[in-house]
């Protein structure tokens, strides 16, 4: 039960997230890059720069906000997962050299409309 | 914004000034790192920090947090960070301006935005005296230990919302006024035993008097049940209480331990403490990776009181040669030498065997002379050279156990009249050594003893002879002559001078009999 409303909630945020992203001149690669091993809620790429978001959305702010749920091991986690997509993709690895982790966090209000929404670039840990 | 916030460390008996810099970022992912070698109290004090702030109503700001310990490169240990790292963020918040003129911040925060007893207050004081930094903001509980340090400001906070009111200028926190050291006369504290309990064993209880009076160390050794143990207790009893030097030295190693209890400032009543036989050498004379004073340094200026002395391991034993000498004890770690004070009174019971009835006249002895050698191996000469006065106490006849307690009161001297000859003796002995460091006879150097110690002809003749004679060392004939003068101190007619019936008093709790 509460694993359906957790991917349901998920869902949202990507989407959420993907829109605020395309918003800000981002061009969507992947949503919800799968495999066994993990997943990644968006890949993205602006300025010739690939990006892995990791996309936390929150109900209100009784337990906590969500940039506290995204700490070293969750990071190291999407990291793992941002190697294995290059590995996974040899050509992608041949352009772009670099990569970069972001995060982009939503609190949504009382009233299921977004109330924040906050984009971190380049995360390090 | 970058804010710096003045607190302390310690290492060994001395404080370093550490500045707590507190960065608030505005851009970047959020959360609170605290860098600059701390160790895991510190690395907890995160969440004190934050929901203490939030419990005293004010909103944790969801932005990048760097705290830096600076030096980075000095280990960090302890709660005390707590207040300086909560000062410090509501600073780069702009919430709280900072006094202007350098002050110390330090204690450890309860998670109601409460401040709780923090160790080390004292000595955070004597650093702020000698660094010139003239407010000091310490929890209310351990402030008293402050106020003994005249001419610094001693904030009394107990609340975190409270600091914040009153840096802010809206509330007002009083200034704990400086207290002073209470006369030698802190009245009489109820001990276990009192002497007049004790029956019989009157030359145990004279031997008692001397090395209560002279600071020395002093060995029993006895049959089981003979009162031993009732003999250590009690002279906790007869003990004066410490002068306002000696308890400036204890107060500093008690506050950097935590054993202050909350709200009192110096200890003036003078350490006795025990150890069990099962205690380690490192409890006993300190140490650990950040060293710690260990129980020879808690027992400063005061009795350390080890019983079933022979059953202590060889090595732990052996440990305390060095500190019966010198006073002081020196660790050394990979972090530091740290050296603490250890001049303290050593009073050993033992029994004489292991069945513990050799000599006794009514009961037979079972061990063969084999265990017996064993036994008293255990205690080696060089140790055993360290211990002034040593003293047999037998066991008590029944006789005198039955004849009724009613007679005994008025003629056996209680605890408090015994413990009027010592101080007063003690008070001799502080006049001799004014300004030297020394408190008591036994504290004497060689040096010293040339200075202070008027010996008259006869009395060197006797001493000369017993040497001679006993084959003593050159190291006993020093002792001899320090009790000695603390026989001459203790006598009716005050003498400063000794004379020959002191020192062949002395020489009677020199010689050991054994058997």
């Amino acid at each position: 039960m509460a694993k359906k409303f957790n991917r349901k909630v998920g869902k949202e945020g990507e989407e959420i997230a993907a829109k605020f992203l395309s918003g800000k001149g981002y061009k969507i690669l992947e949503r919800n890059y799968y495999t066994r091993f993990g997943e990644i809620d968006l890949i993205v790429l602006k300025n010739n720069i690939l990006t892995f978001v990791e996309v936390k959305l929150k109900h209100g702010e009784d337990f906590g906000t969500p940039e506290e749920m995204i700490g070293t091991s969750k990071l190291s986690q999407v990291q793992r997962m941002a190697e294995f997509y290059l590995m996974d993709k040899p050509k992608m690895a041949e352009i772009y050299k670099t990569y970069s982790l972001d995060a982009v966090c939503i609190m949504m209000g009382e009233d299921g409309e977004v109330g924040r929404i906050s984009h971190y670039e380049n995360l390090t840990f | 914004m970058l804010t710096k916030v003045l607190s302390a460390a310690h290492f060994g008996l001395e404080a370093t000034p550490i500045e707590v810099e507190v960065n608030v970022f505005k851009k970047g992912f959020p959360g609170f790192s605290i860098i600059g070698l701390p160790n895991k109290s510190i690395e907890e004090a995160k969440e004190r920090v934050k929901t203490a702030l939030i419990n005293s109503g004010i909103e944790f700001p969801n932005l990048k947090i760097i705290v830096n310990l600076a030096p980075a490169d000095i280990p960090k240990e302890g709660s005390l960070y707590d207040l300086p790292i909560a000062i410090g963020i509501l600073t780069s918040m702009e919430l709280v301006k900072q006094p202007e003129e350098k002050s110390f911040f330090y204690g450890e925060l309860s998670l109601d935005g409460g401040l709780r007893h923090t160790k080390g207050v004292f000595l955070l004081a004597l650093a702020a005296k000698s660094l010139g930094i003239k407010n000091l903001f310490v929890p209310k509980d351990s402030a008293n230990e402050a106020s003994v340090i005249a001419g610094i400001n001693v904030y009394p906070v107990s609340s975190l919302s409270e600091l914040i009111g009153f840096l802010n200028g809206v509330s007002e926190i009083k200034k704990l006024s400086h207290t002073v050291h209470g006369s030698l006369s802190t009245g009489y504290e109820a001990v276990e035993f009192d002497f007049s309990e004790i029956i019989g064993q009157e030359s145990a209880k004279r031997a008692m008097t001397i090395a209560a009076a002279g600071g020395h160390n002093i060995f029993m050794q006895g049959p089981p049940g003979a009162g031993k143990t009732m003999l250590a207790r009690a002279t906790a009893g007869i003990l004066p209480s410490l002068n306002e030097e000696e308890s400036l030295e204890v107060t500093k190693i008690y506050s950097l331990t935590g054993n202050i209890p909350p709200g009192e400032g110096l200890i003036t009543q003078r350490p006795f403490r025990t150890a069990h036989h099962t205690t380690s050498r490192i409890g006993l004379i300190g140490g650990g990776s950040d060293p710690h004073p260990g129980e020879i340094s808690l027992s400063h200026n005061g009795v350390l009181f080890l019983d079933e002395f022979p059953e202590f391991p060889r090595a732990t034993l052996e440990a305390l040669r060095q500190p019966l000498e010198d006073g002081k004890v020196s660790i050394t770690r990979i972090a530091g030498s740290v050296t603490f004070p250890s001049s303290f009174m050593l009073i050993a019971a033992s029994n004489p065997c292991p069945c513990g009835y050799l000599g006794d006249p009514k009961k037979e002895c079972k061990c063969t002379p084999r265990m017996i050698m064993k036994y008293q191996a255990k205690l080696s000469g060089p140790l055993m050279d360290r211990i002034d006065l040593h003293i047999n106490v037998p066991a008590v006849d029944i006789e005198k156990l039955i004849a009724g307690s009613e007679k005994r009161i008025g003629k056996t001297q209680n605890s408090k009249q015994i413990r009027d000859q010592v101080i007063k003796a003690r008070e001799t002995q502080n006049k001799r050594f004014k300004g030297l460091k020394i408190y008591t006879n036994a504290n004497m150097k060689n040096k010293h003893i040339g200075k202070f110690c008027d010996i008259d002809k006869r009395s060197l003749l006797l001493l000369k002879q017993a040497v001679n004679t006993y084959n003593l060392s050159a190291r006993t004939y020093f002792r001899l002559i320090k009790v000695s003068q603390t026989i001459a101190d203790l006598s009716p007619e005050r003498s400063r001078r000794i004379l020959p019936n002191h020192v062949a008093e002395a020489l009677q709790y020199r010689i050991r009999t054994n058997g």
